[in-house]
């Protein structure tokens, strides 16, 4: 019962975050949006560490923890160099591939 | 009873969670997004304390997230200064709908996928760091080096990415 329970919040907060994604133009809300789902992901982990008894799944939770981070580094990056050529963060200013 | 307890406190705080993660979707301004977001973290951390019984990662989560991550986000908002009134975001068009139907064929899938094979005995003492580094210093000592040399490399691209001229 408490894993049905923590998987269906974590998926719903993945389904959350992956209609941020595509619904989105704000790329920094789309990043958010990301994290979201990492955020699901980590939830499940949590209820499988908790109901199942696998110490492991907080290992795996920690090591999402630190890519997140690294992501989030990369993202923000990316998002600045994005914001200096374009002068905006919506991600329709990227029209260069667009059909 | 105590089952009970948690899992009503689980069923709260889920439900908070959702409703924040829907605020970080569908409000306008990105600060307000990230604040939802925030307390979409801190209540991320609260559950983990309260029902996973799990401190240290719950600690974690809140130094790693509402500590670096959110404050690094809010910090390149402020850089990009976005101003009031000049978003074009617009919520309800076709990409609305066509976006629902994929989060919920997402979700249905998902449902309908998983097993719950046997009911286990829930472990009922709390998960310190010393359980989680008997486990990550023996048997993941290699991804734990390899997670250092990709946070070094994130940092040299991230310098990289952000040097004036590209």
């Amino acid at each position: 019962m408490g894993m049905a329970l923590a998987y269906t919040i974590g998926l719903l907060l993945f389904a959350i975050g992956a209609l941020g994604v595509l619904v989105r133009k704000n790329a920094i809300v789309m990043f958010l949006c990301i994290e979201l789902m990492l955020n699901g992901a980590n939830v499940i982990l949590m209820g499988i560490s908790k109901f199942k008894g696998i110490v492991e799944a907080q290992v795996v939770v920690l090591f999402i923890m630190a890519i997140a981070a690294a992501e989030a580094a990369i993202g923000m990056a990316i998002i600045t160099a994005f914001y200096r050529r374009r002068g905006g963060v919506e991600v329709d200013k990227a029209e260069l591939m667009r059909w | 009873m105590s089952g009970l307890v948690e899992l009503g406190i689980m069923a709260i705080l889920g439900l908070l969670m959702v409703l924040t993660g829907l605020a970080l979707v569908f409000l306008k301004n990105p600060v307000h997004a990230a604040i939802a977001f925030l307390v979409n973290l801190c209540i991320t951390a609260v559950m983990y304390l309260a029902v996973m019984s799990a401190p240290f990662v719950a600690i974690v989560q809140v130094i790693v997230y509402m500590g670096a991550v959110l404050v690094f986000v809010l910090f390149v908002i402020m850089l990009v200064n976005l101003g009031k009134g000049e978003s074009t975001e617009r919520f309800f068009t076709p990409r609305l709908l066509f976006s629902l139907a994929v989060v919920l064929i997402f979700v249905i899938q998902m449902l309908t996928l998983r097993g719950f094979s046997g009911e286990i005995a829930p472990i009922a003492r709390y998960i310190h760091a010393k359980d989680i580094a008997d486990v990550l210093f023996s048997k993941y000592v290699l991804p734990f080096e390899l997670v250092s040399v990709l946070i070094f490399a994130a940092a040299v691209g991230a310098v990289a990415l952000a040097k004036k001229r590209m």
